[in-house]
This record gives C-alpha cells, sequence and structure tokens, in this order.
C-alpha cells in the first residue's frame, strides 16, 4: 500500500513538473506558424518577396536601364501602419531591403536613418582617419527611387469567428520628378475561428 | 483530514477575499494619494492568477498616470490578451463558481473594460509619442464594440472610445474617418439622452464644412446654431479630456437564513454597487480671452452598473444552482455525522462570497472640451489641484489629459 502511494506522489509530482515547465523547440525560419491568425514573419517575408518579384518583373527597371545606361538606385521609405494590429513595420521593411538588394537587379542606398550614422562617422574620419584611409563628404550615392507603402486592414466579426483582410499598398516614386513608375498590391485573407470553451 | 480539507477551504477563501478587499481599499485610497503609491502598494500584492486581468488593468491605467507610458503599454496590453484568452468559456471555473463562489471564475472583464483598455493604450501610446500605435488602439475599439454590440443595449459601446477615435485620426488629417467618429460618438450621447456637448457639436461642424460643406455641414449648421464657420486658420488646437474621480467599488449583499427544516444555515450573497454619491466636477481650460468648461462625454459610473444588470440573471442563477448543491451537500454530511454536517455547513455559508471584482480604478467620469486658441500658453484649473500652465507651439494640435487625482497635467503636441 505504502509503495502503491509513493508511486502515486512521484508520478502526480513528475506530471506536475512536466506540465509547468517552460518547452522550448527550435523551429526553421521558413516554416509557417500560425498562433493567433496576426501579422506575422511570415505574411511578411511572403509579401516582401512577392511585391519585390512583381516590382522587378515591370517595365519601369528596363525602361531606366534603358535611358540611363545604369541600373536603378532604390531607397525603401515610410510603409505606415493603417492596420488594426501593432505591426513591427521595421521586420517588413528589411524584408523588401533584402529582396531587393539580393535581386542584383537594382543599386539599393540605405535609408535615412542608416546614413545619419554613416555621416557621423565619415565626419569622425575627417578628424581622426589617416589621409590614405579616410573617405570624403559628398560622395553618397544618390537614390532615383523611394518605395513607399502601407498595410491596411478590414476585419469582419461574428461572435468568435473573424476574418482579417490585410491589404499591403506599395509605390514606388521617381524622387527626381514625383512621378509613380509601379504601384504594388498585395492582399491576405485569414479566416479565425476561437474556441468557444477553454480548460 | 476533514481537518485539512476545512482548512484548505478557508485559507482559499480568506486568499480570495482578502484580494478583492485590497484591491477595493487601494482603489478608495486615490482619493487621498497620488497614483505613483497606490501604483507601488498595487504592484506589492499578490493577485491570484485568475485575477491577473484585473490587476494588469489597474496596474496599466495607475502607470499612465504615473507617466510610465511604456510599461503602461506593457501592462495593459497583457490585461487585454488575458480577457482575450477568457473570453472562451472554461468548464472547470463554472462547475467551481457554481459549487464554491463566483471569485473562483477568471476575471475576463466586462464589456466597458474590454472598450476602456483600449482607451487607456491610446492614451498611453499617444504620450509615449506613437500616434500610430494609439490609432491601432481605436481601431481595435471599433472592432471591440462591434463584437459586443446588440440590438437596444449600450454595454460596451463608449461615446468617450469613439471621441478619441475622432480626435485621433482629426490628428492624423483623416477628416473622414475623424467625422465618421464624431458621429458615432454623438449618437451613443444622444440615445442615452444625454446632451451633446459642446466641444462635440463644434466637431462635428468643424469637420462636416471640412468634408462635405454643401451637404452635411448645412444639416449640422441648423442643427447646432450659433457658432461662427469653422475656416481653417493658424490657430493651436487644444483638445482636453478630463477624468474625473474614481468610479465605485462594487459591495456585497448578503442574507443569511435557516433552511425551511431548520437544519441548515443558507447564505446568499450577490454583488450590488451602491448609490451613487459622486458629484461632478470640471476642468477648465483658459487662455488669454476665453475660457471652456469639460462637459461630460462617459458616466462610468452608469456604464459599470449596466455591467453587472446585464450580468444579474446569471449571477442569480448561479447563486441559487449553488445554494442547492451546498444543501445537497450539508444534507449528505449530516447523514454521515451531525458534527462533519455541521462543519460542512459552516465551510459552505462561509465560502458563499459576492464577486466584487471590477476595474475599480477607473475615472467615474471622462469630460471633454475644445480650445482653439492663437496664444503660446493655455491655463488648466481643476478642484484637486494648483493651476497648471502649457506651453503650446503657435499652430499645433494639441491633447491634454487632465485628471482629479494627484497627477501632472499629461501634454500630447504635434
Amino acid at each position: 500500500m505504502k509503495i502503491k502511494q509513493h508511486f502515486l506522489l512521484v508520478a502526480f509530482t513528475t506530471l506536475f513538473m512536466t506540465a509547468c515547465s517552460t518547452s522550448v523547440e527550435r523551429l526553421d525560419s521558413q516554416e509557417t506558424v500560425d498562433l493567433s491568425g496576426a501579422w506575422n514573419d511570415t505574411d511578411s517575408q511572403l509579401v516582401a518577396r512577392e511585391m519585390i518579384e512583381d516590382s522587378l518583373s515591370r517595365a519601369w527597371i528596363s525602361n531606366f536601364v534603358k535611358a540611363e545606361g545604369k541600373d536603378p538606385a532604390v531607397i525603401v521609405g515610410k510603409v505606415r501602419n493603417l492596420s488594426h494590429e501593432h505591426i513591427n513595420t521595421n521586420t517588413f521593411i528589411a524584408d523588401m531591403e533584402r529582396e531587393l538588394i539580393n535581386s542584383g537587379e537594382v543599386q539599393f542606398v540605405a535609408a535615412s536613418g542608416a546614413r545619419d550614422e554613416i555621416r557621423a562617422e565619415r565626419g569622425d574620419q575627417d578628424l581622426n582617419a589617416s589621409e590614405d584611409t579616410r573617405k570624403e563628404m559628398g560622395q553618397e550615392y544618390g537614390a532615383d527611387y523611394m518605395m513607399q507603402g502601407q498595410i491596411n486592414t478590414i476585419i469582419d466579426v461574428d461572435g468568435t469567428t473573424q476574418v482579417r483582410f490585410y491589404q499591403v499598398n506599395l509605390e514606388l516614386i521617381s524622387i527626381k520628378d514625383n512621378r509613380k513608375v509601379w504601384v504594388g498590391q498585395k492582399k491576405i485573407k485569414k479566416l479565425i475561428k476561437n474556441s468557444k470553451l477553454r480548460e | 483530514m476533514k481537518k485539512i480539507i476545512l482548512a484548505s477551504i478557508f485559507t482559499l477563501l480568506t486568499a480570495c477575499a482578502g484580494h478583492q478587499r485590497e484591491s477595493n481599499q487601494l482603489a478608495n485610497l486615490l482619493h487621498q494619494q497620488p497614483p505613483t503609491q497606490v501604483l507601488a502598494q498595487l504592484q506589492s500584492t499578490e493577485p491570484p492568477e485568475r485575477d491577473y486581468a484585473q490587476f494588469h488593468l489597474n496596474v496599466g491605467l495607475l502607470q499612465l498616470l504615473s507617466s510610465d507610458f511604456p510599461a503602461a503599454i506593457a501592462s495593459l496590453t497583457q490585461a487585454k490578451k488575458e480577457m482575450a484568452a477568457l473570453e472562451a468559456i472554461s468548464i472547470t471555473e463554472n462547475a467551481a463558481a457554481g459549487t464554491v463562489n463566483e471569485t473562483l471564475r477568471s476575471y475576463s472583464g466586462y464589456p466597458t473594460d474590454r472598450v476602456m483598455v483600449h482607451n487607456i493604450l491610446a492614451l498611453s501610446y499617444l504620450f509615449n509619442d506613437d500616434i500610430d500605435g494609439a490609432r491601432v488602439e481605436m481601431l481595435q475599439a471599433d472592432v471591440s464594440m462591434k463584437k459586443l454590440y446588440s440590438k437596444g443595449s449600450y454595454n460596451g459601446q463608449l461615446a468617450s472610445t469613439h471621441l478619441l477615435s475622432g480626435i485621433i485620426y482629426e490628428m492624423l488629417d483623416e477628416q473622414s474617418n475623424a467625422l465618421i467618429s464624431y458621429k458615432h460618438s454623438e449618437e451613443i450621447i444622444q440615445k442615452r439622452k444625454l446632451s451633446v456637448p459642446v466641444s462635440l457639436q463644434q466637431a462635428l461642424l468643424r469637420l462636416s464644412y471640412r468634408v462635405d460643406r454643401n451637404g452635411q455641414y448645412v444639416s449640422y449648421k441648423q442643427r447646432y446654431s450659433g457658432y461662427p464657420t469653422p475656416v481653417s486658420n493658424n490657430a493651436s488646437q487644444v483638445f482636453s479630456l478630463y477624468f474625473d474621480s474614481v468610479v465605485s467599488n462594487k459591495i456585497e449583499k448578503s442574507i443569511l437564513v435557516p433552511s425551511g427544516n431548520g437544519e441548515q444555515l443558507i447564505r446568499i450573497s450577490m454583488p450590488a454597487y451602491p448609490n451613487p454619491k459622486y458629484r461632478m466636477a470640471r476642468a477648465k481650460v483658459t487662455d488669454a480671452s476665453n475660457q471652456v468648461s469639460t462637459e461630460l462625454i462617459e458616466n462610468l459610473e452608469v456604464a459599470v452598473r449596466e455591467d453587472l444588470s446585464k450580468e444579474y440573471p446569471s449571477i442569480l442563477l448561479l447563486t441559487t444552482t449553488r445554494a442547492i448543491a451546498k444543501y445537497e451537500l450539508v444534507a449528505q454530511a449530516n447523514e454521515q455525522d451531525s458534527l462533519l454536517g455541521a462543519l460542512v455547513n459552516l465551510a459552505t455559508a462561509l465560502s458563499e462570497i459576492a464577486d466584487l471584482r471590477s476595474w475599480n480604478m477607473l475615472p467615474a467620469t471622462i469630460q471633454f472640451a475644445y480650445l482653439e486658441t492663437t496664444d503660446n500658453e493655455v491655463t488648466v484649473d481643476r478642484v484637486s489641484a494648483a493651476q497648471e500652465k502649457i506651453a503650446l507651439n503657435i499652430g499645433s494640435t494639441n491633447l491634454l489629459l487632465i485628471s482629479s487625482l494627484q497627477t501632472p497635467v499629461f501634454h500630447y503636441q504635434q
């Protein structure tokens, strides 16, 4: 009887400890995991890749190369979050930057925040670096186009069921004359059903 | 064994009742102590896990009023997540609530809490210099209100939320959205048979003039006459929200009666709100030539009572079910042993505790005033504090959050 009691105690304690312990599983960053139905890394990567692929397949790029005889230089500006969720647009911008740079079809210029830091470094080099390693001011590569956009959502709710519709709009605008040379749009629709019961 | 069970029940009950009492005492302390001090005391308490949502709501609000905006955002976001997770019905918690008492159910927030959390979060984002974050909260508030909407009921439909949405949209120059939000606010106020504040009338005129000068503006002009044409100028806009006093706590109403056969004592406990003693005070915002007083936009004293009234049928049903279950339990214990029966009767009677949890640190009312000024300074007067001067950049848009508690005036400017 005592052995049985001890066994039960050990079994119960083990079960209790297992239930309370934190579990961590490493996942592939490309793996799709939807927990809440909110905007996540998969959406960010998918939208960035598809939209940049679309933008690079359009006529503006060949027109520019033909006219200027060089690859266009692009900068990613602000992507406004007009959605129902607190979306970190910086990760989305970073995804787009990566897709643009890796395409090899455009030159890519650092965004304004990064430029300020680099300018400060050049200023510092001007004072402290040796003549042969010093980088001069006024040699920056000016961007030809800026990509801007916004993330919008429409949410339809009925009880525990939600339809979330995301629409990402991006535009490529010529810095020289404000012409819009490309407008892209990507839509994602999600049906989310929350359980009516919990433990 | 019996002693252990009874001791466990008593300990559990003391903890439940203890935290409810403590939370209500701290809410009352806000009338005497600054939010920073009450926050420190609240954070030193250890609420049971099922009260986390209520705890985080109160902590978040006090963090906002203590100027710790990032912490307020973190706490209120946590509360929002907890309330969302608790929307689903728990079988085990309902079983516990149906047999012991309602406090064994997790606090999932009343309709007013579920919408107000977005208001307080939006203000926290705004004072943390993140107007886009505030905008997100107002969109979420709109979804929450749609979810809570039922015909003929105002539960979870807050005029103050629509008003704050309107202000944020106006600050972002989204004029159509601002007009729609102001309209929703007006609609709720009218349905509640309250008078539409002058500042809201002006907002409707201002935005309809910008958006639809020959249509909606004309009809608003007929409805709200006597104001000058809202032409654009270089004046600064000052939107002022005033949080007055602290909303009432719930109280317990109990009766203890002998059973029909006189063998048992039956206790029934229900939560209730006391008769409101609140007297509305106003804040005043003044420039060199004009003075505006804040006007009622949201009476949370009424809203929380409506929330409880809506819950009453289910509370009554569960209380009756529980009384029957407890009666049967005592009767069975009595059959085994009369001493055990008496002990179980005592435990069942003492375990009958009303659920007094609520977001009890909310203001009693939310008021609003609007001022356009070409001055570079306005003064704020409120009953509880000395006059405070607020510097304005010429042509700026400003939101002031004024509280009757011992806090500074919070100022967002763009």
